[in-house]
């Protein structure tokens, strides 16, 4: 038996099980993602033509972050022998010994289902569709298929992520508009760049689950120049809502900013240097900055967007 | 680890301390936290079925039925 046996089964079956706390429960849920997905999701609320009351509208924000929470759970569910592997992710509880597989699996699914009810009552079939769809697509398409199948699972699991200002928009309107599908699509390609600077400075940690992250399968130097053209992609399709007159000047300006900054830091991912094995010379410092950037630019860049609608 | 040693570690039994071994404090310590996963279900079902009733309310006021 392995050491990363070993070690899962030290941590996880020879405690005494006194059962999980709420805060397990909650760690279930993946509580930044979610935080992340309920901006995205209450700017695509907010920037939607129309009018919601505004008790549906936090019971529509509600139930897009329980959504995302429950394809977290499942995600987690799945992924426990991995989990259990990697150092960023051992402390999670089903491979801390918290809570049962079965027990994160059930509550995913229920959860799941109660968040897409929900919605369809408190606003229309469209928004608990899209819902649907957004939760089997990170739980079934991403996390199952995708994900230690090919390096280029972030790029299509990115589509999870960008789901929520659609759902927003759709929770208003009862349809798709071209602004949030333009929104899906930022986020869709703002992700690679945010996840390969990560799985830059985390590549050991996936290389010994066996993922196939793109730094694991192609090695550093092909992520950083993909880090940099996925940046540069991104750059005029952030400003195509202002060119398209979707978003006045506020935003035009913000994203301007913001992606020649990213741009910059883009830079410095694709310019660190590195030893013949790819290990950078600087601690990956350039990566550590550019995903910490990344997290920023979606925050203002979203939030310019709602600013410049409700100005 | 393969899916399979994964699946065959949830098919084993954990290597737990039953209630007859367990110390005061582990005693206390489990029923402080199945008092509180208990209110916490509780909560939920509250919860939910306060959304649902406020939801209700609300359809009925602006349209005079809910769908």
């Amino acid at each position: 038996m392995s050491d990363h046996v070993s070690e899962f089964l030290s941590n996880s079956r020879a405690v005494p099980h006194l059962g999980a706390e709420p805060a397990d429960w909650i760690a279930l849920l993946k509580p930044r993602v979610v935080s992340l997905v309920v901006f995205t999701g209450a700017i695509g609320l907010l920037i939607a033509p129309g009018h919601i009351n505004p008790l549906m509208a936090a019971i529509a924000i509600f139930c897009i972050a329980l959504g995302a929470g429950a394809a977290g759970a499942i995600n987690m569910w799945y992924d426990r022998d991995i989990d259990a592997i990697m150092r960023r992710t051992t402390s999670r509880p089903i491979p801390a010994g918290k809570i049962s597989a079965a027990g994160a699996l059930g509550f995913g699914i229920v959860l799941s289902v109660v968040s897409v009810l929900l919605l369809a009552m408190a606003t229309n079939l469209c928004a608990a569709g899209v819902l649907a769809f957004s939760i089997f697509y990170y739980a079934v398409i991403y996390t199952i298929w995708l994900k230690r199948r090919t390096p280029q699972n972030i790029v299509i699991g990115g589509g999870a992520g960008a789901f929520p200002a659609v759902i927003g928009w759709a929770a208003v309107t009862g349809h798709i508009g071209l602004l949030p599908m333009v929104l899906f699509f930022i986020v869709f390609f703002w992700t690679p760049p945010h996840f390969w600077s990560l799985a830059l400075y985390a590549s050991t940690d996936y290389e010994k689950a066996g993922v196939p992250m793109l730094p694991v399968v192609k090695g550093a130097r092909h992520t950083r120049w993909n880090v940099f053209i996925y940046t540069l992609i991104l750059f005029p399709l952030a400003l195509s809502p202002w060119f398209m007159g979707l978003a006045g000047a506020i935003y035009g300006l913000t994203a301007l900013v913001l992606g020649g900054a990213f741009i910059y830091y883009a830079w410095g991912v694709l310019r660190d240097d590195q030893d013949e094995k790819g290990v950078s010379l600087s601690k990956d410092a350039p990566a550590r900055a550019a995903f910490k950037f990344s997290i920023l630019y979606l925050f203002l860049l979203f939030a310019a967007c709602a600013v410049d609608r409700l100005v | 680890m393969s899916r399979a040693m994964a699946r065959k570690l949830d098919e084993m039994p954990r290597v737990e301390l039953t209630e007859s071994h367990w110390s005061d404090e582990q005693k206390a310590e489990f029923l402080r936290r199945r008092r509180a996963r208990n209110f916490l279900l509780l909560a939920a079902l509250g919860g939910f079925c306060l959304i649902v009733y406020v939801i209700a309310l609300v359809k009925l006021h602006e349209y005079g039925q809910m769908w």
